[in-house]
């Protein structure tokens, strides 16, 4: 008795020691909000510091935050959303009609997986031009419908998870294709599809490369590309304390998307563990 | 259990920055102060920039002449790939596009800059600082960009310490000091003698390394002032006759306030991890048994008059400026006309405002606090300003000087990439992880697979 409370405790202090790794960088991202440049390269403390106001103000006057949340909401929620029930589509055709050239699709997606985005950025763009889409959303949300990634990882849950006979007794039923996806396959498929599109969202919040090419007006800028030039200051120190207060801005969107699927993610976890 | 976690962490963030959003902070000081704001001509100009700098230019402009103007920051890493992307895609919109000169080379080359010759650049040459209308040509020798400043590098230095070690602060005799390796050698050791050091890192010279052209006629050079450099930073390293901090690490800002502890090579390359130098607190605590000691100099270009000045807390006043080994520069924001643009006319009126126009530089040393403008008319008006925090020096006329002797035909686009892997070689011998000759090699190696179009007599 006495060795299992031990190796309990053991076991919890453990555990906090790896919450408490996980939590710091957070608690150091806000308290450094509220710190100047000068104090940050200084080094770093747990006590919160007094420049909070100079640090908003310095976003300010290079951005409104809001705005940037505003506009990469536009474009991250629909791109998301897209990316989950396209890409949902595609598992579902892949796994469970038998078709001819279905391995070769398959076998095409997986080789897409393995291009970077990076290295048709210059033809991109030069489609985009001559298709007057520079400072558009479009191309920045579209092209999500088709994430080699997510189809690749919903297919397999749902070859593993679908039971073949729920979808013969819907045809039986005389539901139609279409009916069945969206009536069956869906919201079996819900937490694998909630987990992708939390990882999507998190994708499409964050990148950068494409609205920083893409986007030349400062009005319709991402928050993370304006986040970026605060580091254009002449002065490498003065912009640490925005920064970090920018930053901190950013990832609220993304606790609050966390919070209202994180029970989603938690299922999908355990659902391979109850399986057979 | 999660869930809760993040929503709480959450509205934390937003509560603590709700109490703050519409507080009042200090607000930036106004860039059109002085102008009385013109009616709007109903014309346009696009900038793109990697520096903020010219957000104010162009709010200036704007109240000045009436011409709307939009300015895009970009964050500077990301700055060429976004200017070549659009350009190559044929992009009209930006009209003023900009370039650090380490950039410049590469943008020449695929002709993202206008020719501003053709504009009528050429009758202006004699009113920019020589080497910046230098940088600003391509290899061709047609002028396609221009910088509003100079950034020439010099030795920051303690006048108290040079007073007590070497009996006099005056800058010209404290640059003998400073003349070449050699005699830097020699001053490390009798400030270590003295219970200083001359640096704070090792790298304080580097600015003043350019002696020679990397590149020339297509060949890798690799001059007897290099492996000089090399070793005078192996005899810094070596000889114990630094402070061991990295540039712009903790202890490398502490040591321009004041006495900083003496720290060991090992905790410098961080094998030895017993002292955390990014941590201010953890750091004077685990270093108080340390020997403490006094840094006397800093290598920094022009603009480091702006770093020391935020850092330098009870020793200013106490600073002062000399050349060095050595003529060096880095840095400075250049302008010039995408040659895409359909308004270059308007364009070239603007570049001439920000850098050919005496009312404009003179504002600007006001609203940037201390900035080196380019333009001779302008530093040989301030040439007799004086600046507190460096002993009342006339910083102006020093930089002017300065950047005179800076000679840019020995710089080469190539120099960001080729210094680079010599900086490795360099790390490599000092710290003993390879001998010289070993290191030389890969330093040839890095070269050859980067710019397989170099040619290497090894």
């Amino acid at each position: 008795m006495v060795g299992y409370r031990i190796k309990k405790g053991l076991l919890y202090a453990f555990l906090v020691l790896l919450a408490a790794a996980c939590l710091f960088p957070f608690l150091l991202m806000m308290v450094n909000a509220t710190r100047s440049g000068v104090e940050i390269t200084r080094g770093f403390t747990l006590i919160p510091g007094s420049s909070l106001k100079d640090n908003m103000t310095q976003v300010f006057n290079y951005f409104n935050p809001f705005l940037g949340i505003r506009n990469s909401i536009i474009v991250a929620v629909p791109a998301t959303l897209l990316c989950a029930y396209f890409s949902t589509l595609t598992a579902y055709g892949l796994g469970f009609y038998k078709f001819h050239g279905n391995k070769f699709i398959f076998f095409m997606i997986l080789m897409f997986m393995m291009i970077p985005g990076q290295l048709s950025l210059i033809g991109f763009y030069n489609l985009c031009s001559k298709l007057h889409l520079v400072n558009s959303y479009i191309p920045l949300i579209v092209p999500s419908i088709a994430s080699a990634g997510t189809v690749f990882f919903l297919r397999q849950y749902i070859i593993s998870s679908m039971p073949p006979a729920l979808i013969e007794a819907a045809r039986m039923e005389g539901a139609s294709e279409f009916y069945i996806f969206n009536r069956i396959v869906l919201p079996i498929s819900k937490p694998a599809v909630a987990t992708m599109g939390i990882m999507a969202f998190i994708g499409n919040w964050n990148n950068y490369l494409l609205p920083m090419i893409l986007i030349t007006k400062n009005e319709k800028m991402t928050l993370p590309v304006m986040m970026a030039t605060l580091r254009s200051s002449t002065d490498i120190q003065r912009n640490q304390g925005a920064i970090y207060l920018a930053v901190a801005i950013s990832v609220i969107p993304i606790l609050l998307v966390f919070a209202c699927f994180s029970k989603y993610i938690i299922s999908s976890v355990t659902a391979g563990a109850v399986k057979e | 259990m999660k869930k809760l976690l993040s929503l709480a962490l959450a509205l934390i963030l937003v509560l603590s920055l709700g109490t703050v959003a519409f507080a009042d902070g200090a607000t930036k000081a106004d860039p059109t102060e002085g102008i009385e704001p013109a009616e709007l001509t109903g014309e346009k100009l696009v900038v793109w920039t990697l520096a903020d700098d010219l957000v104010d230019f162009g709010a200036r402009y704007q109240a000045a002449t009436g011409v709307e103007m939009e300015v895009v920051v970009i964050a500077p890493e990301d700055y060429p790939t976004k200017v070549q992307t659009a350009l190559v895609g044929g992009e009209t919109e930006p009209d003023i596009i900009v370039g650090e000169p380490q950039m410049l080379g590469d943008m020449f080359s695929y002709g993202a800059f206008a020719d501003l010759d053709a504009l009528g650049a050429e009758d202006y040459a004699d009113q920019i600082v020589d080497y910046v209308w230098a940088v600003g040509k391509d290899p061709e020798g047609v002028q396609r960009a221009i910088s509003y400043q100079i950034t020439p590098a010099g030795i920051y230095y303690r006048r108290d310490i040079a007073e007590k070690v070497f009996g006099t602060d005056d800058p010209d005799e404290i640059g003998k000091h400073f003349a070449d390796y050699s005699t830097i050698l020699e001053t490390a050791q009798t400030l270590k003698d003295a219970g200083y050091r001359i640096f704070s890192s090792d790298s304080e010279i580097g600015f003043f390394a350019g002696l020679e052209p990397w590149v020339v006629d297509g060949k890798l050079n690799l001059a007897q002032a290099r492996l000089d450099y090399m070793d005078l930073v192996v005899a810094l390293y070596q000889g114990d006759l630094t402070a061991y901090a990295n540039q712009w690490s903790t202890p490398w800002y502490q040591a321009m306030s004041g006495p900083v502890p003496i720290l060991t090579a090992d905790i410098q390359n961080y094998a030895d991890d017993s002292v955390n130098v990014w941590d201010a607190e953890a750091f004077a605590e685990q270093t108080a048994d340390m020997q403490q000691t006094e840094v006397f100099a800093f290598g920094l270009p022009s603009w480091g008059v702006l770093t020391l000045r935020d850092n330098v807390g009870e020793t200013s006043g106490l600073w002062g400026v000399c050349a060095g080994p050595e003529y060096g520069m880095s840095g400075g924001t250049f302008i010039g006309i995408s040659e895409l643009s359909e308004k270059k006319e308007l364009a070239w009126d603007f570049v001439k405002f920000c850098t050919l126009n005496e009312d404009t530089a003179e504002w600007w040393i006001t609203f940037s606090e201390g900035d080196t403008v380019s333009m001779k008319s302008v530093l040989e008006a301030h040439k007799d300003d004086e600046n507190p925090v460096y002993g009342n020096q006339k910083l102006y006329a020093f930089w002017q000087k300065q950047a005179e002797g800076i000679d840019y035909s020995k710089v080469t686009q190539y120099d960001k990439i080729i210094g680079d892997a010599w900086g490795a070689a360099i790390s490599a011998v000092k710290t003993g992880v390879s001998t010289k000759e070993d290191a030389i090699e890969e330093f040839y190696d890095t070269v050859a697979y980067t710019y397989p179009e170099i040619e290497i007599e090894r």
